[in-house]
C-alpha cells in the first residue's frame, strides 16, 4: 500500500549518466517509496537498464546523486557500495546471469555465503524454502544448462531473494519468456511485493505493467509519464490493463 | 539465455535478411552472411580476413602470448639447428684441412720404431703411419707470462709441427709447417683460458736453474687436442728450441699414428690388432672418433639443452594454441551455429579460423627464424674459435628447415583442433550455447565449510582443468629444469661422490705411474713412510695392472685391473662385495656390462700369459679411465704393471691440502694429491659446466614461469570477463574476486611444483645417469644401467628452497596481473 507518508526509501535528484559524452540519462529525479511496485517503460535504448545500474550503484553516475535508505551512494567506497547491494539489494536480470560452473542451489547461496549474515546451514535452508516457493525445489543439484529458461529465471528470482533485500530490481525479468511463464513469475513478485518488498521493474509488457501499483515512462533519459494506479489484488486485471494502454495512447506514448 | 548482441544480430540476417548496417555493433559476419549465399569468393576471402582481424582485437593478451611462444619456440630451434650444423661442419671440415689420424697410440718409455714399421709393413689397410715426439713439461716448469701452470689440468707438450699430415691450424685455417727459433705457437685453449695474446712471453725452466723463453707467434687449432677436455695440448717450437728444452728438462712421449684406407670399417679391428701384436702402448689408443666426440661433446651439449629448451616451448605453444582455440571456439559459438544453419559447409568455417592462426603462424615462424638466424652467431662463438667456420648452404639451409618444420607442426596441430568443428551441430549452438564452458562439478559451495573465494577457486580449477594444464605444465617444466642441473651440481660436487670414482673414502690419493724398475721401490717406499706417518690413519695401496679378457662378443679386450687389499678404505659396492683372492674379481658396472656376464659368473682374464677363470663377485660404479676397470688382487711382480694408488686417510682434523702438499715434496715423482683437488681435476670442466648450467636454467625457468604466469593471467582475466562480471553485480567485492584468483594459479602452481619437484627428484636422476652412460659409454649404451649414480641432493635447496623461490615469484607475478581485475565490470556483460 503506498501512502503519501510512506518513507522514499530510493530518492535520485538530477541523476545523470553519459557513455562517452553522450547523455543517456538527463537530470533524472526520481522517489521510490517503500512498498511500492514500480514498472519502468520506455522505448528500446531511452535508458531504463542504465537507471537501474545507476540508481543500485551498480554502474558510476556521472552527476546527481541517489540517497539508499538514507545512505549517499556517491560517497561509499566501491567495498561498502558491494556490501550494500549485496545485504539490501536484489537483482534479476533479463538473461539470468547464472555461473555456469555452480549448481543451482549454490548459484542460490553464493550471495548469502558472501554476505554471510547467517550460518551456512541456515542460509542453504533458506535458499532450498525458497526454490520450494518458486516451484524449482526438485532442481537444486542440476547444472545451468539443465533447466529451461522459466526455471532458470526463478532461480535468478530465488537469488535476489537470498538475503531478504530491502528493494528488488528487475531488467526485463520475463522478456525472454512466453506469457504462461511470465504469468507465473509475476505472481511470485506480487506475493512478494504484497509481503512488503519494494520492487522496481523494467518492462515493455502492458500486461506485466499492469500488475504493478505504479508505471514510469522514460524516453531519452527523462521521465515523460508516472501514473499511479494503484497495486494490483487479483481481480480486473483486464480492467487495469485497457485503463494503463489508454493513458500511454493518450500521451502519445 | 545469454544470446550476444553479436549473435544475435547474425541471427536476424539468417531468419529474415534484415539488414541493419547501422545498429549493428559488429557487421562483418551478419553483412558478410549475405555474401557468402551471394557466393561471391572475393567477398568471402574479405569476410575471412574481417574474422580473423576482429578476432585479434578481441584477444589481443591471448594473441600476444601466442606469438611470442611460437616465435621463441621457432627461434630456438633454428638457432639450435644452425648451431649443431655448424659444429658438424666446422669440426669435420678442421679434421680433414689437419688430415687428423684415424688411430693414434701414445706411449712412454723405451720405443722402437723399426718394430712399428715392420708390423705395418704386414697391414695392408694402413695408408700411412707416422711417429711424432711430444716433449711433456711439468706445469711447474712452464710459465706463461710468468704464471706457472701448476694448477692446471692440461698436461702440455712441447712438439715440432708436422709438415704434411696431422697439421696444426693457424686462425684461418691454413697449417702451420714451421715456427721461427725462439717463437711458440700456443693452441687455442690457452688463448681463450690463459687470456694470452701474440708476443706475450712463455718461459720453460728446469730444476738446475735452465730458462728458455719464447715469444708467441701465433695460435693454433689442433684437430685432436683441441678441447679443453681433452687433457693434452701441443705447443709447436722450432725443432732447435725443442733439442734445447729437451735436453735439460721434460718428459718424452711418442704419439704413433696412423692412416687407414676405410676408417668407417677397418678402426675397431686395427686397434684390436695393434694391441694384440704387444706393440708399444704404455699410454692411451684413441680414434677419429673419439676425437670427433671430444672436439664437440661441450657444444654439443649446449645445443641439446637449447633443443630441448626449444621442444618444451614448442609443447608450451601448442598447449597455449588450443587454450586460445578454445576461447575462439567458446566466444564465436553461437556464430560458427549460425553459419552453419544459413548453409555455409564446414569446410569453410574451418577455413576462417585456419586462416587467421596460420597467419599468426607464418608470422611468427618468419620472426622467429630471422631472430634465430641472429643468434647463432652468439652460440657459435666459440666453435668458430676453437674449429673455425666452415662455409656452405647447409648453415642456412639446416636452421630454415627446422624452422618450417615447426611451423608445419603449429599448422598440423591446427587442422586437428580444427576438426572440433564438425561437431559442432547448429542447433545445439543456437540453443544451449557451451562447448568447454566451465561446466558444474560434483563439488558443491553449499557442502563445504571452506572460505567462500577459496572453494570457487577450488571448484574453478576442478571443473575447468584442461584450461589450467597449460600452466600446470609450465610450472612442472619449470620446477624441472631448475631442480635438475642443481641436483646433478650437488651431487658432482658432493663429497661422497668419489665413491663412484672407483675410490673409497680417502682424504689424500698418491699416484705414482710405473716407468721402469726403479717404480716399485718407489712405491714400497711411499707405502712405508705413510704408514707410519702420525697424521694417518689407514692407507690402501694398490697396484693397477693391464690384462687380456674377452668381451660380450667373445673379442679380445684390455682390462685395467686394481690389485690389493680392497678391505681397506673399502668403496661402495652397487652389487656384491670386494675380491679377496686371485679368483676373485669385482668390474666396474660398465666392465660389467661389456663382459656380457653377471655377477657369479667368471670372466677369463689373462694372467702372466695364463688365462684365468676369475668369479665375478662385486660390482660397483666408476667413471674414471673410461668407465671400465676391475679390482682383484693379482701378481703384482709381472709387467703388467702400469701405475700405482694409494690411498690415504687422515686423522679427524689434519688439512688435506698441506698434507698432500708435503708429501708431495718428499714422495717425488709420485703425485700427491687432496681426493677435493683430485676429484675436481679429474671432473673438471664437467662439474664447472653443471655448476654454471645449473645458476643459468634456475634463472631461466624462474623467467619462463613468470612471463607465462603473467600471460596466462591476462588470458584468464579476459576469458573470464562475464562471470567477474556477473559475481561483481550480485555484490562481490574486488578484493574477494581477486582472492577467487588467487586461489586458482596458487593451486596450479603448488600441484606443479610439487609434480616437479618429484619428477626432478625421480627422473632427474636418471637423466643424469643417462648423460653419465652417453658420456662413458657412448649412444648404445644408453639405458644399460651402466651408471647408477644416486643423487646426492641438497633436500634444503631442492625441495625448499628453489621451489619456494619459484613459487614467491609467480606468487608476485599472479598478485600484479590480479590488478586488472578491477576492468571486468557489468558493461561487459551488456556490451558482449
Ligand atoms: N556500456 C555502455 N557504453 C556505451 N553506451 C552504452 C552503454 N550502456 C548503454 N549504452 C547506451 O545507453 C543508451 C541506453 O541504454 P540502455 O541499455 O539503458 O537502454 P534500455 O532502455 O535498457 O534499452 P532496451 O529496452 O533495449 O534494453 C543506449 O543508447 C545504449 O547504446
Ligand atoms: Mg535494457
Amino acid at each position: 500500500m503506498t501512502t503519501a507518508t510512506a518513507t522514499a526509501v530510493l530518492d535520485a535528484q538530477g541523476l545523470t549518466k553519459t557513455f562517452d559524452g553522450h547523455p543517456v540519462l538527463q537530470g533524472l529525479d526520481l522517489k521510490v517509496r517503500d512498498g511500492e511496485f514500480i514498472a519502468v517503460m520506455g522505448p528500446s535504448g531511452s535508458g531504463k537498464s542504465t537507471l537501474l545500474y545507476n540508481i543500485s550503484g551498480m554502474d558510476t553516475m556521472t552527476g546527481g546523486n541517489v540517497q539508499f535508505a538514507g545512505q549517499d551512494l556517491g560517497s561509499l567506497s566501491q567495498k561498502q557500495l558491494a556490501r550494500l547491494r549485496l545485504t539490501t539489494m536484489g537483482f534479476i536480470f533479463q538473461h539470468v546471469y547464472l555461473l555456469k560452473n555452480l549448481c543451482l542451489l549454490d548459484n542460490i547461496v553464493l550471495p548469502a555465503y558472501l554476505a554471510g549474515l547467517a550460518p551456512r546451514a541456515e542460509l542453504t535452508q533458506r535458499a532450498m524454502a525458497l526454490m520450494e516457493r518458486t516451484g524449482v525445489a526438485d532442481l537444486a543439484d542440476r547444472d545451468v544448462t539443465e533447466a529451461s529458461g522459466g526455471q532458470l529465471q526463478r532461480i535468478g528470482i530465488c537469488r535476489a531473494l537470498i538475503n531478504e533485500p530491502q528493494i528488488l530490481f528487475g531488467d526485463e525479468p520475463t522478456g525472454a519468456l512466453d506469457s504462461t511463464a511470465a504469468t507465473e513469475i509475476m505472481d511470485i513478485l506480487g506475493e512478494l511485493n504484497a509481503e512488503g518488498t519494494t520492487i522496481m521493474l523494467v518492462t515493455h509488457d502492458t500486461k506485466v505493467a499492469a500488475r504493478t501499483s505504479r508505471v514510469i515512462y522514460l524516453v531519452d533519459g527523462r521521465i515523460v509519464g508516472d501514473r499511479q494506479h494503484g497495486p494490483y489484488t487479483g481481480t480486473g486485471l483486464d480492467q487495469r490493463h485497457h485503463e494503463l494502454t489508454e493513458w500511454l495512447l493518450h500521451h502519445g506514448l | 539465455m545469454n544470446l550476444s548482441p553479436r549473435a544475435r544480430s547474425v541471427a536476424r540476417h539468417g531468419e529474415g535478411g534484415v539488414d541493419e548496417p547501422g545498429g549493428d555493433q559488429h557487421p562483418a559476419v551478419g553483412a558478410d552472411g549475405q555474401v557468402l549465399r551471394r557466393g561471391q569468393p572475393a567477398g568471402r576471402w574479405r569476410m575471412y580476413g574481417r574474422m580473423a582481424a576482429r578476432d585479434f582485437s578481441r584477444n589481443r593478451g591471448v594473441t600476444a602470448a601466442l606469438v611470442v611462444l611460437m616465435m621463441l619456440s621457432v627461434m630456438l630451434g633454428t638457432a639450435s639447428a644452425g648451431t649443431l650444423v655448424r659444429l658438424i661442419g666446422a669440426s669435420s671440415d678442421l679434421m680433414e684441412q689437419a688430415d687428423a689420424p684415424h688411430v693414434a697410440q701414445l706411449h712412454v718409455g723405451a720405443f722402437d720404431q723399426a718394430e712399428v714399421d715392420r708390423w705395418v709393413a704386414g697391414r695392408p689397410e694402413v695408408v700411412h703411419h707416422q711417429t711424432m715426439l711430444l716433449l711433456g713439461i711439468d706445469g711447474a716448469n712452464l710459465l706463461f707470462d710468468g704464471e706457472p701452470q701448476t694448477a692446471s689440468i692440461q698436461q702440455n707438450s712441447l712438439v715440432v709441427p708436422n709438415t704434411e699430415r696431422d697439421l696444426l691450424l693457424d686462425l684461418d685455417n691454413r697449417p702451420i709447417t714451421q715456427v721461427e727459433p725462439g717463437g711458440i705457437v700456443l693452441p687455442v685453449y690457452h688463448q681463450v683460458e690463459g687470456d694470452l695474446e701474440v708476443g706475450d712471453t712463455v718461459r720453460i725452466t728446469a730444476a738446475d736453474g735452465f730458462a728458455k723463453d719464447l715469444t708467441i707467434a701465433g695460435f693454433a687449432r689442433d684437430s685432436i687436442m683441441n678441447p679443453a677436455i681433452a687433457s693434452s695440448k701441443r705447443l709447436a717450437v722450432a725443432p732447435s728450441d725443442f733439442e734445447e728444452v729437451r735436453a735439460r728438462t721434460g718428459e718424452v712421449e711418442q704419439l704413433v699414428e696412423f692412416w687407414l684406407d676405410d676408417p668407417a670399417t677397418q678402426t675397431a679391428g686395427f686397434k684390436k690388432a695393434y694391441q694384440d701384436a704387444q706393440l708399444p702402448q704404455a699410454g692411451q689408443m684413441v680414434d677419429s672418433n673419439t676425437f670427433q666426440i671430444l672436439t664437440m661433446i661441450g657444444d654439443g651439449m649446449v645445443a641439446a639443452v637449447v633443443i630441448l629448451v626449444s621442444m618444451l616451448l614448442l609443447v608450451v605453444g601448442v598447449l597455449c594454441l588450443r587454450f586460445s582455440f578454445l576461447t575462439a571456439v567458446e566466444q564465436d559459438y553461437r556464430e560458427i551455429g549460425v553459419l552453419k544453419a544459413i548453409g555455409v559447409a564446414p569446410r569453410d568455417v574451418r577455413r576462417i579460423y585456419l586462416t587467421k592462426y596460420a597467419l599468426l603462424a607464418g608470422i611468427a615462424s618468419g620472426v622467429g627464424l630471422l631472430a634465430g638466424l641472429a643468434v647463432i652467431p652468439l652460440l657459435t662463438r666459440n666453435i668458430t674459435r676453437y674449429m673455425g667456420t666452415a662455409s656452405g648452404l647447409a648453415n642456412w639451409i639446416v636452421p630454415t628447415l627446422a624452422a618450417v618444420l615447426i611451423f608445419v607442426v603449429l599448422v598440423l596441430f591446427m587442422l586437428v583442433l580444427l576438426r572440433r568443428f564438425n561437431r559442432i551441430s547448429a542447433v545445439t549452438a543456437l540453443r544451449a550455447g557451451a562447448t568447454s564452458q566451465p561446466r558444474a562439478t560434483r563439488l558443491r559451495l553449499h557442502r563445504s565449510r571452506m572460505p567462500v573465494h577459496l572453494r570457487l577457486g577450488t571448484m574453478d580449477v576442478v571443473g575447468r582443468w584442461p584450461i589450467y594444464l597449460l600452466l600446470f605444465f609450465v610450472f612442472a617444466v619449470s620446477t624441472f629444469i631448475m631442480i635438475v642441473p642443481v641436483n646433478s651440481a650437488t651431487t658432482a660436487t658432493a663429497p661422497g661422490f668419489i665413491n663412484y670414482m672407483g675410490i673409497g673414502a680417502v682424504d689424500v690419493r698418491v699416484d705414482l705411474r710405473h716407468d721402469d724398475a726403479t717404480s716399485p721401490e718407489q712405491f714400497e717406499r711411499a707405502v712405508e713412510q705413510l704408514g707410519s706417518e702420525p697424521d694417518v690413519t689407514a692407507i690402501s695401496p694398490m697396484v693397477t695392472t693391464r690384462h687380456d679378457t674377452l668381451d660380450r662378443d667373445g673379442i679380445a679386450a684390455s682390462l685395467y685391473v686394481e690389485n690389493g687389499d680392497h678391505t681397506l678404505l673399502p668403496l661402495t659396492y652397487a652389487d656384491g662385495r670386494a675380491p679377496t683372492d686371485s679368483s676373485e674379481i669385482a668390474l666396474s658396472l660398465l666392465a660389467l656390462h661389456q663382459s656380457g656376464r653377471s655377477l657369479g659368473d667368471t670372466v677369463p682374464i689373462t694372467v702372466g700369459g695364463q688365462v684365468n677363470a676369475l668369479t665375478i663377485v662385486g660390482s660397483y660404479q666408476d667413471i674414471t679411465h673410461g668407465g671400465s676397470t676391475a679390482k682383484s688382487v693379482l701378481p703384482t711382480d709381472g709387467e703388467e704393471t702400469m701405475w700405482y694408488v694409494i690411498g690415504v686417510q687422515l686423522a679427524g682434523g689434519t688439512d688435506a691440502t698441506a698434507t698432500a702438499q708435503t708429501y708431495g715434496a718428499q714422495l717425488a715423482p709420485a703425485r700427491v694429491s687432496a681426493i677435493e683437488q683430485w676429484r675436481d681435476q679429474t671432473l673438471g670442466p664437467i662439474a664447472d659446466q653443471l655448476t654454471i648450467a645449473a645458476g643459468v636454467d634456475a634463472v631461466v625457468a624462474i623467467a619462463l614461469a613468470v612471463l607465462m604466469t603473467a600471460l596466462f593471467a591476462r588470458m584468464l582475466l579476459a576469458r573470464d570477463a562475464g562471470p567477474i562480471a556477473i559475481q561483481r553485480a550480485i555484490g562481490a567485492d574486488d578484493t574477494g574476486l581477486r582472492q577467487q584468483y588467487l586461489t586458482r594459479i596458487l593451486l596450479v602452481l603448488v600441484l606443479g611444483v610439487t609434480v616437479g619437484t618429484v619428477m626432478a627428484n625421480t627422473l632427474g636422476e636418471l637423466l643424469f645417469n643417462l648423460m653419465f652412460e652417453a658420456m662413458f659409454g657412448g649412444f648404445e649404451m644408453l639405458f644399460q644401467g651402466t651408471s647408477q649414480i644416486a643423487f646426492a641432493v641438497n633436500p634444503l635447496l631442492a625441495s625448499l628452497l628453489l621451489p619456494l623461490a619459484l613459487l614467491g615469484a609467480v606468487a608476485a607475478a599472479t598478485v600484479a596481473s590480479s590488478r586488472s581485475i578491477a576492468a571486468a565490470s557489468i558493461s561487459s556483460l551488456t556490451t558482449e
